[in-house]
C-alpha cells in the first residue's frame, strides 16, 4: 500500500473505494515509508494519546511532594507508669457541688480525658452525676481568666502574677492596719485542712470574718429541723430502708440532697426478680420533676396546699390509728391541737385528689412505720418541712435518718448578708475576697451587694472563669480548675476524701488555696498548700489512723484509694426531738390559693457556673427536653386560658420587681402555678452561655426566708412577645386524638403494674415468630448486646453526658437543636400518656439497637455501614458520603449526621480553640463533616479489651467491656455484655419475662432488651 | 419489518400538504435566523434562574448542607424531591419516542424529537441531585463500583446504587437514540448550509451520513431495536426510582403499588410539561402545521388516563393502609391527609386529580389556554406529591419520640429554581441550535413522499 | 471546492436525480435486473420497499443486539457476584452475601446498556465505517439535492459493468432530471500532512501544563484541605504528637508531682537497701516462660551495659564506665530483693529502671540474672 498520507483518519485505512484508488495512482515511489509514526497523520490518535499520556504522568509524578505528617514527639524522660496510649487513673473528689462524690480521673499520656466515680467510695459508690461528667470541659474551657486582671475606673488590663499578688497583699494588710473587715466570701467549706488556713488566715488577719453560702440554700428546712431537734444536725435519708417514700416537691432523685447516692439507693428496692422488696413513691408536686415522673402515684398539687396536706395527714393517723402506733413517745394531743379540724374529705375536696388515694397513702404509711419517708422539697416553706419532719418523727422514720455533710462555717440564715450589706454600706470593710464564687448573681439585687463593692476600697475575685462578681471587683485571680488543684474532703461525720491534681494548671494558674496560703506566708508559692496539706494530714489525721506504716505509705495509699474512713468511726444518729415549739407554733393560715411562683434548683447548671458548659446547656431538660433555655413551666389549662403556647413570652412582676420569661407548656403542672429553675440567665458569661434563659433571683427581695422559695404575690401578665425555645422533641398536646397513646399501641413502652406482674396477669407483647427465607447470618464468640431496665432508668442524664465526653460528640447549638439536629448518640425520650392534667409519664433511653438485619445497612450505597463479626453494626467514617438514606431506614432515629462541620459551626469555631484539642478522647475519631455517627457501644473500649485478652492471652469475654454510659448510670440499669455467654447477667435479663424489643414487630432483630416497668399501684391499669 | 408496514392508509399527520423543502426551510428555520428578543429575555430569565441555583448550591458545598431544611428525622427532603421530580419528567420524551413508535402512532412524529431531546435535559437536571445532596459530594465516586483506596465495592443491594445504574443507564440510551435520530437531519444541515464553521459542526456529528438506502436499511432496523429497549428501559427506570422508598421499611413508603404508581405519574408529569414546552415553541416558531392541535389533544388525553391511574393510586394506597390492618399504615396515611403536612397533601389531591377531569370536554382539550394552566397544574401537583412522600413520612415514622417538623431554607428553594432554571436554558439552547422536529420523519409520512408500490 | 470540471482518471462514479420516488422503483428494478454491484438509492428519507426492491441482505443488527445484551447480562452477574461475595464480604443487613434478587435490576440495566450501546456503534462505525467526511459525494451537488426533495441513483465506477455513456444514456431513459459525474477531490488528493506541526506540539504542551498544575493542586492543596483530607488531621492529641496549646510543644504531659495514680504501687524501702533484701521475696517460680521473660527484658535493658552473660562486658565501648561483673561473689550472695532494689533505685552510676520495668518483670529478670550465675559459676550438683 501506501499513499496513506492522502486520506485523513485511520478508519480510511480500511476504505475499500482508496485501496482501489491506489492501484489505478501510479505514483508509487513512496511504497518504503510505510508506517514510519513520523510519516503517520498530524492528528494520529496513536500519537496524540502517546505523548499526551506520557507528559501527564510525567506531570503528576513531578509535581507530587509528600508532605510532612507531624513529628513524633516522645518522653524526654518518660515518668513511671505512664505509657504512651495506655490510660491512667487518679481518684479525687468533684467539688462540682456540695455533695463531693469520690471520682475517677481517666488520663492518657497524662491529659484528663475522662471522669467517673470513683469505685472504692462508700457514698456514690462509682457513680457521678451529668455535672461531674461533664465538668472536663470546664477544665480545658477557653475562655478561662488566664492572667490576673485588674479593674480601674472601667478599663481593665492584665498584669503579671508578681504585681497582681503585691497588690493583694498591700490592700490586705493595709485594711488590717486601718481595722477594717477584711471579708471573705465562699461556698461551704467541706476541707478540713482548708478550714485550717481560714483559721490561720484569721489569726493572721484580725478583721476577717468569713461567709460562706449556698446556692439556693433551704434556710427554711435548717430552722424547722431546728426547731423540733435542736441537738441534732439536719439529717439526710437511706432511701434503701424505705419502703415508702412521699415526695412534697422534693426532687431528690435528680437535684436535691447527694442525688446520685438516693438514685442508686431508691432503684435498690426496684428489682422486678424481688417484688415483695419493691417501694412505692407518692409524689405531691406542683411542677412536673423527675422524681415525679418516676412516681407510682403522682398528685398535682398546688404549692399552697402542702400544709394543709400534711396537717391533715397527721390529724388523720393520730386521730383515727393512734392504738397502731409504735412511737409512744410523741405528745399526741399536742399534736393534734396544732393540726385540729382537717380531715380527708375536706383536703380531697380542697385539692380534687381522689379520697381513696390519700386512705390508701395513710394505710400504707401505718403499716409500714419505720420504713417509710416524708420527704420535702427545698423551696418549700419553714411550716412544710416542719410539718413533715414531724409526720416523719411520729412514724418513728428517724431511723432512716443519716449524717448529712456538715461544712464548716456554714451561715445558718440570710440575714448575715443583710447585715454584711449593711457593715459594707457602713464603710466598715475594708477588702472582700470572693472566694470563687459568685455572690452578686446568687443574691437579690435588694441586698446592694453590687452598689456596696462599688464602696469597698478593694474587691478581688478569685476565680476560674468571668463572672458578674468578677467583672464588678478590682481584681480578678484566675484560680486552678478542681482537677489541677491539691485538696481533701471531710463529711463531719466520718469520711475523708482526697483531691490530687492530674495534670499542671494549663494556663499557669494558682489554686485559691495557694493564694490564700501566700497572704498569710506573705509570698506566693505554686503547691505551697500541697505541702499544708501533707503537714495538716501528717499532723491531724495520721496519728489517729494507727495503721503500722509510716505516714509517707499512709498518704501514698490515702491519695491512690481517694477516700479515707478513720478507724474510731462513732457516729451516733440519736435524733431527740423537742415539741416545745408547738405552743408558740401557728401554723400559718392556709396560703392563698391563686398564682405562685416555685422557684426550684436546676438539673445541670449547678448554681450558673456551667453556664458555661455546653455539653450541661445542651443535656435536654429530663423532662421537656428543652435545651439553651429555661422557662415559666405552666399547665396547659392556665395556658389556654391566658392564650399562650410554648415560647410566648410573659411578663412576671412582684413588688415592683419583674422578669420577662418564655412560657413553656408542661403536663402536669398544678393549676395557678408557675415553676422556673434558677441558675440561668447569667449576664456576665463565656459566649457560650450568652442569652441562655431567664434569672428568676431578680424576683427576690430580702424575703422571709421561712416562706422558702414559693411566691405568692405573683403577677403572670402576657406580652404578645415569643422566644424561640429549643426542644429536641416535638410536642403536641395529649388531647390529639390522632397522637394519643401511640407508644403504647406500638408497645414502644410497655408497663405494668406490680400487682400484675406477681399475679401473673401482665403479659409483654411479642411480636411471632417469622419464618426467614435467607439462612441467618451466624455468629460464634462474643456477640454484644445491651439490656436497659426501665424500672431502675430514673432519666437523670448521665449516660447521655458521659457519652458525649467519651465519644467527642460536639455540641451544635441552640439554632441547630431548633432545626431538630441535635448530636448525642444516647437520648432519653419521655412519653406522656393519660390526661394533661396528670400524665403518667414513661421514660426510655434510646440508643443504637445494633439490629442483627439492620435496616440502615441495606440502604447504603457504599457499604459504609456493615455488621462486623461480634454483632456490632458498624460505621466507616472515612467511607461515608452522607446520603442520609440509613438514617431514614432506621426506625429508631438513632442515626446522627454532621450537617455542618459543628466544631466550627458552634460559636464561631469555639470548639476549635486550641485547648479543647487536649479535651477530646484520642481514641475516638473527630467526625467531619458530611458523615453520619451513631452509637458504636463504645468499640474502641472493646477494641481495647481485646487487646488486652490477647497481650495476657485470655478469651475476650462479655464483661471485660464497660460501655460509657453503663459506667456512668447511677441507677446500674445499663448491663451490656455477651449474648452467647449463658451464665451472664446480661444473658440472664436478656432472657427475662419482662424483656421485650422495641419495635420487635419490623423484625429486624435489635440488641438492646428494655424490661418492662412496674408501677407499684394496688391493682388497677396504669394511667 | 417496520419495512412492510403500509403507511399511505394513515390520517393527515401533517396539515396542509407542504413541500419536502419547505419542510426544511420551516424546521431549519430557527438555526438560521437571528434570536427575537423573546429568545434572548426567555433566555436571560431561565439563565438567571440557573444561576441563583449555582450560587446556592455553591454556599451549601462550603458551608455543609446543613444551609438545608434538612434534620433528624427528615433525612430526605427538597434535593431528593426535586430528583424525583425531573426523573418523571424525563419519563415523556422516551415514551413519546419509543413506545409511540412500537404502536405505529404516526402522530408522535412531529414532537418526538422534542420530547426526546427534554427528556435528555431533565435526566441531566436530575441526575445532579443525588450527587449533589450527599454530606461529601466530592466523594461522589464511592457510588461507582470503581477500585479505591479502602478496597471496597458498592453495595449492590442498596436502592441508591440501582438508581445510579438506572438513571446512567437511561441517559446514555436515550442520548444515542436521540443522536442517531439527529444524524440524517445533521447530514441535511450540513448540505444547506452556507458558513464554514457551522459546516464543519455539522459534517463532524452527522459522521459524514450520506442519506444512502443501503444505510437507512440498517437505520430503520436499529431504530426499531433501540426503541425496543428503551421501552422497558423508561418502565424500569421510574419503579427502580420507586424502589428507593418501596424497599425501605418506613410505612407510607414500604408499599408494593409504588413501581406502576410512580411511572403513570411520571408520564403524567412528563406529557404535560413536554405539552407546556411545545405550546410555546410552536406558537414561537409558528410550527402549528407540523406540532398539530390533534397532537396536543392526544397528548392531553394521555394525561387524563395518567391522571387518573394516580388518582387510583391515592385511593388505593388508604384502601390498603385500612385493609392490611397494619396501625403504622393507616397511622401515616391520616397523618398525610389530616396531620402537620395536609396542606400540601391536599395540593397534589387537586391538582393531580381534580383539575385533570376538565380533559373530559373536547373545548378544554382542544383549548390552547386552558390546556397550558392545567400543564402547569399537573406539574406543581407532581412536585408536591413527591414532597408528599419523601417529606410526610419521615418527619412523623415509628417513634414520637424522633418526629420533628421539615421546613425549607431560601437554599433549598434557590436549589429548586436552579434546577427549572437548568432545565430551561438547555431547553431554548437546543430551540436554536438542533432541528426540534425530525425532518427526515416528517418528511417520510407527507403525502406523496412514498413511492406507491404495485 | 469545485469538483466538477475533472479528468476521467479519477472519477468515482455518476449520480441521476429524480423528483418523483415511483421513477426511483423502476431505475431500481432495472439496476438489479442489469446485475450492478456497487450502486446506491441516495433519499434524505428511507424510501419503503426499496431495499426489498434492491435485494439487500437482512440486517444482523438484532443478532448483535442480542449477543451484547446477553454479555451485559453476564458482566453484571460477574460484577455482584466477585465483588459482594469473593473480593470483599461483609454481612450487610444479614442478608447472604451472595443474593441474587436484590442484584436483578442491576443485571437489567447492564444488559440494556452495552445492548443498545454497543449495536449502536456497531452500526455506525463497523458497519458504515463512519466517521467518514472524506467520502467523495459530500459537498456535491448531488447530495445537496438529495438531502432536499430529489431522489438520487448513483453508480459507482469500480463496477465491472460500469462504463459511463451507457450508465448516462441508462439514467437518461427513466428520465433522470438530472445527471452527474463525481470524482475525487484534488486537493484531497494532493493533500499532505505536516508531521510536527506547531498546533500539534502546542497543543501537546498546554495539555501537559494542565494536568501538571492540577496535578500539582490535587496532591499537595487539596488533600491536605478539610473536609478533603479524609480526617487525616483530627483535632486531637494521640500519643507522643506535638502539641502547638503547651508552651514546650509536648503533647504528652508529666504527671504533677506527689500524685498517685491506680496502677502504682508503693515502694517502701527508699534508701534502705539492706531492710529491702530483707524483707522482699521473689514471688515468680523460675518457669520457662518467667525466665523467657526474664532474658528478654534483661537483653533490652539491661544488656547493653551489663554485657549479654551480665559479666559487665559493656557493649558500648567506653562511653560510659564498665559495671561490676553480676558473678562476683558479693552480688551472688545477694538475696534477690537486694537486686530488686538495685533496679527500683539504681546504684552509682545505674539510673532507676522502675519506669522501665512493671514489677513482674523485675523479678523476672532476676530469675534469669539467677540462672546465669547459676550457669556460669555451676556448682558441683548442677553438673550431675
Amino acid at each position: 500500500m501506501g499513499k496513506n498520507k492522502i486520506w485523513k483518519g485511520l478508519t480510511e485505512l480500511r476504505n475499500p473505494e482508496r485501496s482501489r484508488l491506489l492501484k489505478e495512482q501510479e505514483f508509487s515511489a513512496e511504497t518504503k515509508e510505510d508506517f514510519q509514526l513520523s510519516q503517520l497523520g498530524g492528528i494520529s490518535r496513536r500519537k496524540f494519546l502517546a505523548l499526551s499520556a506520557a507528559t501527564a504522568a510525567i506531570a503528576t509524578t513531578a509535581c507530587t511532594n509528600y508532605r510532612d505528617k507531624g513529628s513524633i514527639v516522645p518522653y524526654n524522660q518518660k515518668p513511671e507508669n505512664v505509657l504512651p496510649g495506655k490510660p491512667n487513673f487518679y481518684s479525687s473528689t468533684c467539688t462540682g457541688c456540695a455533695n463531693h462524690c469520690g471520682i475517677l480521673i481517666k488520663t492518657r499520656e497524662g491529659r484528663p480525658i475522662k471522669v467517673d466515680g470513683n469505685p472504692d467510695h462508700p457514698v456514690n459508690k462509682g457513680k457521678i452525676c451529668a455535672i461531674g461528667q461533664a465538668s472536663i470541659l470546664n477544665l480545658y474551657d477557653p475562655e478561662r481568666v488566664k492572667k490576673p486582671i485588674k479593674k480601674e475606673n472601667g478599663k481593665s488590663r492584665e498584669l503579671d502574677w508578681d504585681s497582681a499578688f503585691a497588690e493583694l497583699v498591700n490592700q490586705v494588710r493595709s485594711a488590717e492596719s486601718r481595722k477594717q473587715e477584711i471579708v471573705l466570701i465562699a461556698k461551704p467549706v467541706f476541707s478540713p485542712s482548708t478550714a485550717r488556713l481560714l483559721e490561720e488566715f484569721k489569726k493572721r488577719f484580725g478583721t476577717t470574718t468569713i461567709y460562706t453560702y449556698d446556692f439556693l440554700e433551704s434556710f427554711a428546712k435548717l430552722n424547722a429541723w431546728k426547731q423540733i431537734y435542736p441537738k441534732s444536725d439536719l439529717p439526710e435519708f437511706d432511701f434503701s430502708r424505705a419502703k415508702i417514700v412521699v415526695a412534697l416537691e422534693s426532687n431528690f432523685l435528680a437535684t436535691e440532697g447527694n442525688f446520685v447516692k438516693n438514685i442508686r439507693q431508691f432503684v435498690s428496692n426496684r428489682n422486678v426478680d424481688k417484688p415483695e422488696e419493691f417501694n412505692r413513691l407518692y409524689a405531691f408536686e406542683g411542677d412536673l420533676s423527675l422524681t415525679g415522673a418516676n412516681a407510682d402515684y403522682r398528685f398535682p398539687l398546688h404549692p399552697s396546699l402542702f400544709p394543709l396536706l400534711l396537717a391533715t395527714l397527721i390529724n388523720e393517723i393520730l386521730s383515727k390509728y393512734s392504738n397502731r402506733l409504735l412511737n409512744n413517745k410523741v405528745p399526741k394531743d399536742k399534736i393534734l391541737g396544732l393540726v385540729a379540724n382537717q380531715n380527708l374529705e375536706n383536703f380531697s375536696g380542697k385539692s380534687g385528689i381522689n379520697k381513696s388515694y390519700l386512705e390508701l397513702l395513710v394505710k400504707d404509711l401505718i403499716d409500714n412505720q419505720g420504713k417509710s419517708l416524708i420527704v420535702t422539697g427545698d423551696s418549700l416553706s419553714e411550716d412544710v418541712h416542719l410539718l413533715a419532719f414531724l409526720l416523719n418523727e411520729i412514724l418513728g422514720n428517724t431511723k432512716l435518718y443519716t449524717a448529712k455533710p456538715k461544712p464548716r462555717f456554714l451561715n445558718p440564715s440570710f440575714d448575715d448578708f443583710v447585715q454584711l450589706s449593711e457593715k459594707i454600706n457602713a464603710g466598715q470593710v475594708g477588702v472582700i475576697i470572693n472566694v470563687d464564687c459568685n455572690p452578686l448573681f446568687h443574691f437579690p439585687e435588694d441586698l446592694g451587694l453590687k452598689q456596696g463593692f462599688s464602696k469597698v476600697p478593694f474587691v478581688v475575685t478569685l476565680t476560674e472563669d468571668n463572672n458578674e462578681t468578677a467583672e464588678a471587683s478590682n481584681l480578678i485571680l484566675p484560680i486552678n480548675h478542681n482537677f489541677e488543684s491539691w485538696g481533701d474532703y471531710y463529711d463531719g461525720n466520718n469520711l475523708y476524701s482526697t483531691i490530687q491534681p492530674v495534670i499542671e494548671p494549663i494556663f499557669g494558674t494558682f489554686q485559691k488555696e495557694d493564694i490564700l496560703l501566700g497572704l498569710v506566708n506573705g509570698q506566693l508559692r505554686a503547691g505551697a498548700f500541697h505541702k499544708f496539706l501533707m503537714d495538716f494530714w501528717k499532723e491531724e489525721i495520721y496519728p489517729s489512723s494507727n495503721s503500722g506504716v509510716d505516714f509517707e505509705q499512709f498518704w501514698f495509699s490515702v491519695l491512690h484509694d481517694g477516700v479515707y474512713i478513720p478507724p474510731s468511726n462513732t457516729v451516733s444518729n440519736s435524733y431527740e426531738p423537742s415539741f416545745d415549739f408547738i405552743e408558740h407554733k401557728k401554723l400559718i393560715a392556709e396560703l392563698t390559693n391563686d398564682w405562685t411562683l416555685v422557684i426550684k434548683k436546676p438539673y445541670f447548671v449547678g448554681d450558673g457556673k456551667y453556664m458555661n458548659n455546653g455539653w450541661l446547656v445542651e443535656l435536654p431538660h429530663p423532662i421537656t427536653k428543652v435545651t439553651w433555655d429555661n422557662y415559666a413551666a405552666i399547665s396547659e389549662k392556665d395556658a389556654k386560658s391566658l392564650k399562650l403556647e410554648n415560647g410566648s413570652v410573659v411578663k412576671l412582676q412582684r413588688s415592683g420587681k419583674e422578669i420577662e420569661v418564655p412560657v413553656f407548656i408542661v403536663p402536669g403542672i398544678a393549676e395557678k402555678t408557675i415553676v422556673i429553675e434558677a441558675g440561668f440567665g447569667r449576664e456576665v458569661v463565656s459566649v457560650v452561655g450568652k442569652d441562655v434563659g431567664v434569672n428568676p433571683i431578680k424576683l427576690f427581695g430580702l424575703d422571709n426566708s421561712s416562706n422558702g422559695y414559693v411566691f405568692q404575690d405573683i403577677k403572670i401578665i402576657p406580652t404578645g412577645k415569643f422566644r424561640q425555645i429549643a426542644s429536641t422533641v416535638e410536642h403536641h398536646s395529649l388531647n390529639d386524638t390522632g397522637l394519643k397513646d401511640l407508644h403504647k399501641s406500638r408497645h414502644i413502652i410497655q408497663e405494668g403494674t406490680l400487682d400484675e406482674f406477681v399475679s401473673g396477669k401482665m403479659e409483654i407483647h411479642r411480636a411471632k415468630e417469622l419464618i426467614s427465607i435467607i439462612p441467618e447470618v451466624k455468629y460464634t464468640g462474643v456477640k454484644w448486646a445491651m439490656v436497659i431496665d426501665l424500672n431502675k432508668c430514673v432519666g437523670c442524664g448521665a449516660c447521655v453526658t458521659a457519652c458525649n465526653v467519651e465519644n467527642n460528640v460536639p455540641i451544635v447549638g441552640k439554632d441547630q437543636v431548633v432545626r431538630g439536629r441535635e448530636m448525642q448518640w444516647i437520648r432519653i425520650d419521655t412519653y406522656y400518656s393519660g390526661t394533661p392534667e396528670n400524665p403518667s409519664v414513661s421514660l426510655q433511653p434510646m440508643l443504637c439497637q445494633h439490629c442483627d438485619d439492620a435496616p440502615c445497612e441495606n440502604v447504603c450505597p457504599v457499604v459504609a455501614t456493615n455488621h462486623s463479626p461480634d454483632g456490632l453494626n458498624q460505621m466507616i467514617y472515612n467511607r461515608c458520603v452522607g446520603t442520609r438514606y440509613c438514617s431514614n431506614n432506621c426506625p429508631y432515629k438513632v442515626r446522627r449526621f454532621n450537617f455542618y462541620d459543628f466544631r466550627d459551626h458552634f460559636a464561631d469555631g469555639y470548639l476549635y480553640k486550641d485547648s479543647l484539642r487536649l479535651l477530646n478522647n484520642p481514641e475516638v475519631t473527630v467526625r467531619s463533616r458530611g458523615v453520619m455517627e451513631k452509637c458504636t457501644f463504645c468499640i474502641q473500649r472493646i477494641a481495647e479489651a481485646r487487646q488486652d485478652a490477647l497481650a495476657n492471652g485470655r478469651q475476650l469475654k462479655g464483661t471485660d467491656v464497660k460501655t460509657a454510659c453503663q459506667e456512668a448510670c447511677p441507677a446500674e440499669a445499663i448491663i451490656f455484655g455477651d449474648m452467647h455467654d449463658k451464665d451472664s447477667e446480661l444473658y440472664y435479663w436478656r432472657n427475662h419475662k419482662l424483656g421485650y424489643f422495641v419495635l420487635e414487630e419490623l423484625n429486624i432483630k435489635p440488641n438492646v432488651t428494655y424490661i418492662a416497668k412496674l408501677r407499684n399501684k394496688k391493682s388497677e391499669e396504669v394511667a | 419489518m417496520s419495512s412492510n408496514i403500509d403507511y399511505s392508509i394513515e390520517p393527515e399527520v401533517v396539515e396542509g400538504q407542504p413541500k419536502l423543502n419547505q419542510i426544511n426551510e420551516a424546521i431549519a428555520k430557527p438555526l438560521e435566523t437571528r434570536p427575537s428578543w423573546k429568545y434572548l429575555v426567555a433566555l436571560g430569565i431561565s439563565s438567571t434562574m440557573l444561576l441563583i441555583g449555582a450560587v446556592c448550591l455553591g454556599f451549601s458545598f462550603y458551608y455543609g448542607i446543613g444551609l438545608w431544611g434538612n434534620n433528624q428525622p427528615v433525612g430526605w427532603a427538597i434535593p431528593i424531591v426535586n430528583f424525583v421530580f425531573w426523573v418523571g419528567i424525563g419519563h415523556a420524551g422516551t415514551l413519546i419516542s419509543a413506545i409511540l413508535f412500537l404502536f405505529r402512532q404516526r402522530w408522535r412524529t412531529g414532537i418526538s424529537r422534542f420530547a426526546e431531546a427534554m427528556t435528555i435535559f431533565a435526566v441531566i437536571t436530575a441526575g445532579l441531585f443525588p450527587l449533589i445532596h450527599t454530606g461529601r459530594p466530592w466523594l461522589a465516586g464511592y457510588l461507582f463500583p470503581l477500585p479505591n483506596q479502602h478496597r471496597l465495592w458498592v453495595n449492590f443491594t442498596s436502592p441508591l446504587i440501582w438508581d445510579v445504574f438506572a438513571v446512567s443507564t437511561y441517559l446514555t440510551v436515550s442520548f444515542v437514540f436521540w443522536y442517531i435520530g439527529l444524524i440524517p437531519d445533521l447530514a441535511m444541515l450540513r448540505d444547506r448550509t452556507k458558513s464554514k464553521i457551522k459546516k464543519t459542526i455539522y459534517s463532524i456529528f452527522s459522521l459524514g451520513w450520506r442519506h444512502s438506502n443501503r444505510h437507512w436499511h440498517h437505520y430503520e432496523m436499529i431504530y426499531l431495536i433501540l426503541a425496543g429497549f428503551a421501552t422497558p428501559l423508561v418502565l424500569s427506570v421510574h419503579t427502580i426510582v420507586s424502589f428507593d422508598f418501596a424497599v425501605s421499611i418506613l410505612p407510607g413508603w414500604h408499599t408494593t403499588i409504588f413501581p406502576p404508581y410512580f411511572v403513570a405519574g411520571a408520564v403524567f408529569s412528563g406529557f404535560a410539561m413536554v405539552q407546556n414546552v411545545l405550546i410555546v415553541v410552536r406558537k414561537i416558531f409558528n410550527l402549528e402545521h407540523i406540532i398539530t392541535l390533534d397532537t396536543l389533544e392526544k397528548m392531553n388525553k394521555v394525561m387524563l388516563a395518567t391522571g387518573m391511574m394516580v388518582g387510583y393510586a391515592y385511593g388505593m394506597e388508604f384502601f390498603i393502609a385500612w385493609y392490611s390492618g397494619n396501625p403504622l399504615e393507616s397511622f401515616v396515611f391520616l397523618n398525610r391527609a389530616f396531620g402537620n403536612y395536609a396542606w400540601a397533601y391536599w395540593i397534589m389531591v387537586s391538582c393531580n386529580v381534580i383539575f385533570t377531569q376538565l380533559f373530559w370536554f373536547k373545548k378544554i382539550r382542544r383549548n390552547i389556554v386552558a390546556m397550558f394552566i392545567i400543564g402547569v397544574l399537573v406539574n406543581v401537583g407532581m412536585w408536591f406529591e413527591r414532597f408528599v412522600i419523601v417529606v410526610t413520612t419521615l418527619s412523623r415514622d415509628f417513634l414520637p419520640s424522633s418526629w420533628d417538623y421539615y421546613k425549607p431554607t431560601l437554599v433549598d428553594i434557590g436549589i429548586l429554581l436552579g434546577s427549572f432554571g437548568l432545565f430551561f436554558t438547555l431547553v431554548i439552547l437546543f430551540i436554536r441550535s438542533l432541528p426540534v422536529v425530525s425532518i427526515s420523519e416528517v418528511k417520510a409520512v407527507v403525502k406523496g413522499s412514498q413511492p406507491v408500490h404495485h | 471546492m469545485d469538483n466538477q470540471m475533472n479528468t476521467s482518471e479519477n472519477l468515482y462514479g455518476v449520480g441521476a436525480l429524480f423528483k418523483d420516488p415511483n421513477k426511483i422503483v423502476k431505475v431500481v428494478e432495472k439496476l438489479v435486473e442489469l446485475g450492478y454491484k456497487h450502486w446506491d438509492v441516495h433519499s434524505s428519507y428511507p424510501l419503503h420497499g426499496i431495499p426489498k426492491r434492491m435485494r439487500l441482505k437482512w440486517s444482523p443488527l438484532g443478532y448483535v443486539a442480542l449477543i451484547l445484551g446477553l454479555t451485559g447480562t453476564l458482566t453484571g452477574l460477574f460484577l455482584t457476584w466477585w465483588t459482594m461475595s469473593v473480593d470483599y464480604p461483609l454481612t450487610i443487613g444479614g442478608k447472604p452475601w451472595f443474593s441474587f434478587p436484590a442484584f436483578v435490576p442491576v443485571l437489567f440495566e447492564l444488559t440494556v446498556l452495552l445492548a443498545s450501546v454497543g449495536t449502536a456503534i456497531v452500526m455506525l462505525f463497523i458497519i458504515f465505517k463512519f466517521p467518514n467526511n472524506q467520502h467523495p459525494l459530500h459537498d456535491t451537488e448531488y447530495m445537496k439535492k438529495v438531502s432536499v426533495d430529489h431522489f438520487g441513483v448513483f453508480i459507482e465506477a469500480k463496477d465491472e459493468l460500469f462504463e459511463l455513456e451507457k450508465v448516462k444514456s441508462l439514467f437518461n431513459d427513466f428520465g433522470a432530471d438530472e445527471i452527474i459525474e463525481i470524482a475525487y477531490d484534488r486537493n484531497e488528493v494532493a493533500f499532505k500532512p505536516k508531521v510536527f506541526d506547531v498546533k500539534f506540539i502546542s497543543f501537546l504542551v498546554v495539555i501537559a501544563i494542565i494536568t501538571s498544575s492540577v496535578a500539582y493542586l490535587f496532591n499537595n492543596k487539596i488533600l491536605y484541605f478539610p473536609p478533603f483530607d479524609f480526617m487525616l488531621n483530627q483535632f486531637r492529641l494521640g500519643p507522643q504528637e506535638s502539641s502547638t496549646f503547651f508552651a514546650d510543644g509536648f503533647g504528652m504531659r508529666k504527671p504533677p508531682a506527689g500524685t498517685v495514680a491506680r496502677n502504682q504501687e508503693f515502694y517502701p524501702f527508699k534508701n534502705k537497701p539492706d531492710e529491702a533484701g530483707m524483707k522482699l521475696v521473689n514471688p515468680l517460680l523460675a518457669t520457662k516462660e518467667n525466665l523467657e521473660l526474664g532474658r528478654n527484658k534483661f537483653n533490652t535493658f539491661c544488656s547493653p551495659c551489663h554485657g549479654w552473660r551480665g559479666e559487665g562486658d559493656s557493649r558500648l565501648n567506653g562511653q560510659f564506665p564498665n559495671p561490676p561483673s553480676l558473678h562476683s561473689e558479693k552480688v551472688r550472695n545477694w538475696t534477690d530483693g537486694r537486686i530488686y532494689h538495685v533496679i527500683m533505685e539504681g546504684q552509682n552510676v545505674m539510673p532507676s529502671y522502675a519506669s522501665q520495668l512493671t514489677e513482674k518483670e523485675r523479678w523476672a529478670v532476676i530469675l534469669y540474672i539467677r540462672s546465669l550465675q547459676r550457669a556460669l559459676n555451676a556448682k558441683q550438683e548442677d553438673i550431675q
